[in-house]
């Protein structure tokens, strides 16, 4: 036994080779992040010849991500389906009932990316740094208001945190579409936004918009002027976007190591180096054992958030 | 000019054409959206220049909105959301014999407000999307008040049915995941609940399904539809043209400045645009029989809004809607940045867009019009064949949207709803309605709740808002003041 073990250590892409195009199964519609995700992570596959059939995107949409997670658990032992996850794919079996499928129910493969976010202010705010605005909203309790995606979005948690540790209080304005977010800022109907680096940067060219922080736990390359949150003097975990890849439950322990190994290459990759720079992400590898680690502490420090905010959680 | 030079390369051009020819089929097509489309096509656009690829995805887009009128014309089976309006008087039409009639004024309307947008798009895109941006919460709750309350106008004989047959729609709306909270409403513990209720389901199974099922147990198997004969009968005839004069305008003008708004869309977009012209129109009461104008204004307006949708892309890098979503993803896989430097920064892409809608639109017209009397020989097939082609186009239809069976148990279930509702003379168009406009207005009303901190008094307080609901108000008083006059002549009659 120990035998064969090793020997899957060193070959672990012996075992098992997909036959069929894979179906890679995604929570947001066509142009949403992770359906951009996959899409972009399919043509990169197919470049480095990472594998020897095609990936076919699946928009699975509906109950922050509790339908795609279901979708994912009815194909139980399917080897040729896997599904690109985020947070909110651990947080939504939190709040809703029928989310009953959590990341815990399928096979974990990888972490792939962090996506770390900046908090935008419109142009000509008066605020020039976030101790400005955190002031602002001191003084005008509840008038001052952020746009930002569902409650149990990273947007409403770096509010939260940030809420809990200074004692000041604002609005947030939850928008389901990401172009909705924005155009309330632009149009000054809300104060802030926690906004993708990738997106701020084009507002910040044209002179639309200002960073006042960052929330990631280092410059960024695109913002190396730009206070990280613990430099503004706000002692925070820096909350990421994390992306990653599971598969149904029941497949074989050759299957996820084969996958480890597909993705393990792809994150080494030139393209994939490109792709994190050009999207301003962090490469946030781990393999599955990690990441089974990660869904925890992950999930405990989401519940604590929740409950923080008066979320009733249900389970 | 530099655009033309752009759009006018032969490639480009070739582009154009398979852009628009597989929109109009995907249009066609129930079920199978763009959004979808596009995204399928992203892989291989990596092959093509940037230039050629938009010009092609954009066709898709416009060309899908000219195609999406057919099944709802002939078989009262819409073919995307935004073309359900075009099934009020467009079906009608077709039972009178008048498809031919109705296609080629879809065509044309299409064509003359899907030009006026691409003008629109060209000539007053970066100062209209600034103006687009005072747009907030409260002016889209208004904005779909003002939606709602051509109800008024979508009414048949009694105005109770119509307002119970809204509030249905509403409710419908509201099933799923609760847009803030995440928590889940009326799924009576199903998963596939979750994720709401399609409109594409709701629409197709009371108009197609339920028609289809009322109509079997009144006719017998053998009629035909009545189909002239004569390629001058299959088109429209100067008198129809003439007829439309104003709802060419008015599909233009609504479509496009509905666009430009990001939280709107152009199923919206058609509604209103239906509304408005039958609110002005002299011959109201006929609406909803067939009459040609009914047609011309939303099919004009779902193809204008394309133009507009693309402002406030194109120049703030704010998608508006799933399409729009997939050419910004499209845009920023081949390594541009879209955002407010977009258009100057990349103005040979940007005009060559421009120029090739222009192309693409004419392109349209001519593959459409001579469509026209081919599509219109469908009806001549006996309603034993006709009727369960109907059934397959529908099952498919929304197979092929969702691949989940449950969507097709729904779509029967539906389709037993809109038997029922024509049995007890409840109109259908309302129940869409208040199903389109249901989740937008929830979230406008609860997102401007939030930043007044529950005081309604923002709804008023904003200008915009308080013009768009004092309109609204005006359409509601519509019956009344009919009632008013109808009293008053007979009045005066005696």
């Amino acid at each position: 036994m120990a035998f064969a073990g090793s020997l899957a250590e060193m070959a672990p892409a012996q075992g098992f080779q997909p036959t069929r195009p894979i179906e890679v199964v995604v929570h947001t519609g066509p142009g949403g992040g992770s359906d951009l995700l996959a899409r972009a992570v399919a043509l990169m596959v197919e470049r480095e010849k990472l594998l020897p059939v095609r990936m076919q995107v699946a928009n699975k949409t509906g109950g922050g991500g509790a339908v795609a997670a279901a979708y994912l658990a009815e194909k139980r032992g399917d080897q040729n389906t896997i599904g690109f996850f985020t947070g909110v794919w651990l947080t939504s079996p939190l709040t809703s009932k029928e989310a009953t499928i959590s990341l815990r129910d399928l096979t974990p493969i990888a972490r792939l990316v962090l996506e770390p976010a900046v908090i935008a202010v419109k142009a000509d705010a008066p605020y020039k740094t976030l101790a400005d605005f955190v002031a602002a909203a001191k003084q005008n309790p509840a008038q001052l208001k952020q746009s930002g995606g569902s409650i149990t979005s990273r947007d409403n948690v770096v509010r939260q945190l940030l809420q809990k540790h200074t004692g000041a209080r604002w609005a947030f304005i939850s928008f389901p579409g990401g172009g909705e977010r924005m155009a309330a800022l632009l149009g000054g109907h809300v104060n802030m936004m926690v906004i993708e680096p990738a997106e701020a940067g084009e507002h910040i060219r044209a002179g639309n918009i200002r960073v006042l922080a960052q929330v990631s736990d280092r410059r960024l390359p695109g913002f190396p002027e730009v206070p990280t949150l613990k430099e503004a003097g706000f002692n925070l975990p820096a909350v990421p976007q994390v992306r990653g890849v599971v598969a149904p439950p029941g497949i074989p322990k050759e299957n996820v190591a084969y996958w480890e190994d597909v993705f393990l290459k792809l994150t080494r990759s030139a393209s994939w180096r490109k792709f994190l720079d050009d999207n301003q992400f962090e490469d946030g590898y781990q393999n599955a054992a990690e990441l089974a680690k990660f869904y925890d502490a992950f999930t405990a420090r989401m519940r604590d958030i929740l409950e923080d905010a008066g979320i009733k959680t249900v389970r | 000019m530099q655009g033309f030079a752009v759009a006018l390369q032969p490639a480009n051009l070739l582009w154009c054409l398979v852009g628009v020819v597989l929109g109009t089929v995907v249009g066609i097509l129930p079920g199978l959206g763009p959004p979808a489309t596009i995204a399928m096509l992203l892989p291989l656009t990596f092959l093509m220049n940037p230039a050629g690829a938009m010009i092609m995805l954009a066709g898709i887009y416009y060309g899908a909105k000219y195609g999406g009128s057919t099944t709802s014309i002939l078989l009262n089976v819409p073919g995307e959301s935004a073309s359900v309006v075009t099934c009020l008087d467009g079906y009608p039409m077709a039972l009178q014999g008048r498809a031919g009639a109705a296609l080629g004024i879809a065509a044309i309307a299409s064509f003359i407000a899907g030009t006026v947008g691409v003008l629109g798009l060209m000539l007053v895109a970066p100062p209209l999307a600034k103006i687009a941006l005072s747009f907030s919460s409260p002016e889209y709750f208004a904005l779909m008040a003002l939606g709602l309350a051509m109800v008024v106008l979508l009414a048949g004989r009694s105005m109770m049915k119509a307002l119970l047959a809204m509030l249905v729609g509403l409710w419908i709306a509201g099933i799923g995941t609760d847009p803030f909270s995440t928590t889940s409403r009326f799924t009576f513990g199903r998963m596939e609940l979750l994720s709401g209720v399609d409109f594409v389901v709701v629409a197709i199974g009371v108009f197609a399904i339920g028609e289809v099922l009322a109509n079997m147990e009144a006719r017998e198997e053998t009629q035909l539809l009545p189909v002239p004969k004569g390629l001058r009968n299959l088109l429209p005839t100067v008198q129809d043209l003439k007829d439309c004069r104003f709802a060419f305008a008015n599909g233009s003008v609504v479509g496009f400045l509905i666009g430009v708004l990001p939280g709107a869309g152009s199923t919206i977009a058609s509604f209103i645009s239906y509304g408005l012209e039958k609110a002005v129109s002299r011959r109201r009461d006929r609406f909803g029989t067939g009459v040609v104008e009914g047609v011309a204004a939303p099919e004009g307006a779902n193809n204008s809004e394309t133009g507009g949708a693309l402002v406030p892309l194109l120049t703030l890098g704010i998608p508006g809607s799933g399409t729009t979503a997939v050419l910004l993803a499209a845009l920023v896989l081949w390594g541009f940045k879209p955002g407010p430097l977009f258009i100057p920064e990349n103005p040979a892409l940007f005009w060559g867009l421009v120029a090739s809608m222009y192309i693409g639109n004419v392109m349209l017209l001519v593959l459409n019009l001579p469509l026209v009397p081919v599509f219109a020989q469908v009806l001549r097939a006996p309603v034993f064949v006709l009727y369960p082609v109907i059934f397959g186009i529908s099952i498919v239809g929304v197979y092929s949207t969702s691949g989940s069976l449950f969507d097709v148990a729904l779509l029967a279930a539906f389709g037993l709803l809109g038997y029922v509702m024509r049995k007890l003379d409840y109109p259908a168009a309302p129940l869409i309605l208040g199903l389109v406009l249901g989740a937008a207005m929830e979230r406008a009303l609860r997102q401007s709740l939030m930043m007044s901190e529950g005081s309604l008094s923002i709804l008023v307080a904003r200008p915009i808002s308080a013009v768009m609901l004092s309109l609204a108000l005006l359409i509601l008083l519509i019956p009344f003041f009919t009632k008013v006059n109808a009293w008053r002549l007979r009045a005066l009659g005696s």
